[in-house]
């Protein structure tokens, strides 16, 4: 094995946040201390700052999402660590719009407190804050229900429909209405045949035989509840779609999808899984109605994938549909602008 | 009645000097044994910011440091206390009633971002007795705090640190429990330094 190129000396999130705003500096702009990333740009009519963050490792959430018609702002942590409560507090004050800020927080002890305390301040400010919590994670479900599902894959989505909403011009409250809304309507399952190397050792950070899978693996490297011996691909997508469609509350017939690679898996790979998790809800009777594929939510260099699902209305169709111009992710439907 | 701030602060610094090693020995019970650190460091910091002439209240300073410099998850949930303290010192006029309100609106502010209830042994079982007991007088306020932080040491950790530990952490009180009796026995110490005081550590 061996080690990750990441510059020798310390922390490899501030040289990589500095290569990110140089890449996308058209879009994005980047503060040090603390260390926050601010969109360049914003939809006219939106009065409410989005802003959302987390460790880093999950490349490219959340920044790589920043920009017109998705987050206005973003607080990276350390690798898998959250943010301090101050790059939180930064990021919302540069984000706020006269109606407010939504944060968009993954459900994790250390992002909700630092989230939280950064509310805190903010209304001492003055600001009005809505947070809206992502956790859609089937895996943990029952395991931990004291901390509740993690938040996973399906935080895109959030982002997204919550963007479009931002930029028609919603409130603070129809904001957190809507992403709690939309958070609820999610569900994800991960599995991974290698976990991601260690950036002190270069070693994986679990190991797994050849004919193992980590079945309902975590983002940061938490290993699942269980190992099981590897199926074929197809039986596997087959089994990940029958869990998380017996687990998707509401009974509409459309979904979106998010075929997720966790930092190892081939653009080759996804799409064939995609090409799969489309069949399989066909024959379970479920339109997709909408759909991402590729490495959006990954655990650094973790081989495996997810796959997200959200039951969705029609009504969040414009808003999912709405423009966005953003480092990782740009929609530009002409026909579909709401 | 006057209320010095500034001595406030300097007495609670104090406090935290001369009990920095008990803090620590029972955050090692049953955290990672830095509370005594954070503690003392962010009091530290705080003196020498106000020292500085920051322009801030002894609280502001106070609640600033915490919030931004301490590190660990209780630093900035004490910052948010010193700060609603701070703010409320700063519009009322009678000293008891302000810092009861700031007192109460920091353990709001605490409850809603750390989730924790009276009984789940964290900093909240000696603060929210001790803004039940202030209106009578910050002496009654230190009794409570004080009493808070000792029935601590019955109690099984169900959120924070010492939840990981279970009844290993029982016996002894909680640190952060601890850290807020230390303040409201600096405040009585200040504000009313013929009333009969309970030690704390």
């Amino acid at each position: 094995m061996s080690l990750p190129f990441h510059p020798h000396d310390g922390d490899p999130v501030p040289p990589a946040l500095r290569g990110f705003a140089r890449a996308h500096a058209d879009l994005v702009e980047l503060h040090e201390s603390p260390a926050h990333l601010v969109a360049r740009h914003r939809h006219p009519d939106r009065r409410v700052g989005l802003v959302s963050g987390g460790g880093s490792g999950h490349e490219p959430l959340h920044g790589g999402f920043l920009g017109r018609g998705m987050l206005d702002a973003v607080a990276p942590g350390k690798v898998f660590a959250s943010p301090h409560n101050r790059q939180v507090l930064e990021a919302s004050r540069a984000a706020a719009g006269p109606g407010g800020v939504v944060h968009v927080v993954k459900n994790y002890t250390g992002d909700r407190i630092n989230f939280g305390i950064a509310a805190e301040r903010l209304r001492m400010d003055g600001v009005e804050v809505r947070r809206v919590l992502v956790d859609d994670d089937l895996a943990t479900e029952s395991a931990e229900t004291a901390t509740g599902r993690r938040g996973t894959g399906a935080t895109v989505v959030v982002e997204k429909i919550l963007g479009g909403a931002a930029d028609a011009g919603l409130g603070l409250d129809e904001l957190a209405e809507l992403g709690s809304a939309v958070a609820g309507a999610s569900r994800s399952l991960a599995v991974a045949s290698r976990a991601q190397t260690s950036m002190h050792t270069g070693e994986p950070s679990f190991d797994l035989r050849p004919d193992e899978l980590e079945y309902g693996v975590g983002i940061h490297g938490e290993r699942a509840q269980r190992s099981i011996t590897r199926p074929a691909t197809e039986e596997l997508v087959e089994q990940m779609l029958g869990e998380l469609v017996d687990a998707l509350p509401g009974d509409g017939d459309q979904v979106i999808t998010v075929v997720n690679g966790l930092g190892g898996a081939t653009l080759l790979e996804l799409y064939g899984l995609h090409e799969l998790v489309a069949e399989g809800l066909e024959r379970r009777g479920l339109a997709t109605a909408g759909q991402l594929v590729g490495t959006l939510v990954p655990a650094l260099d973790m081989t495996g994938f997810s796959i997200s699902l959200t039951r969705t209305p029609a009504a969040w169709l414009p808003w999912w549909n709405a423009p966005a111009t953003t480092p990782a992710l740009t929609i530009d439907r002409q026909e579909a602008t709401p | 009645m006057t209320f010095d701030q500034e001595a406030v602060l300097r007495a609670y610094a104090t406090a935290a000097e001369h009990g920095h090693a008990r803090l620590t020995a029972l955050d090692q019970r049953s955290g990672d044994g830095d509370f005594g650190d954070n503690l003392r460091g962010g009091l530290r910091e705080a003196v020498a910011r106000f020292d500085a002439g920051s322009g801030e209240t002894a609280f502001g300073a106070l609640g600033a440091v915490f919030l931004d410099e301490v590190g660990g998850t209780s630093g900035p949930l004490l910052g948010l206390l010193f700060t609603e303290i701070g703010h409320a010192l700063a519009a009322g006029d009678d000293p008891v009633a302000a810092f009861g309100a700031g007192a109460r609106a920091g353990l709001d502010a605490i409850q809603r971002v750390g989730e924790a209830q009276v009984g789940d042994r964290t900093l909240v079982d000696a603060l929210a007795p001790a803004v039940e007991a202030l209106p009578g007088g910050f002496a009654a306020g230190a009794r409570a705090a004080a009493e808070g932080a000792r029935q601590t040491a019955e109690l099984r950790a169900r959120m924070g640190r010492a939840s990981y530990v279970g009844d290993r952490a029982m016996g002894e009180p909680d640190p952060g429990a601890v850290g807020i009796a230390l303040l409201f026995r600096a405040a009585a110490e200040v504000a009313e330094p013929d009333a009969e005081l309970p030690t704390v550590l």
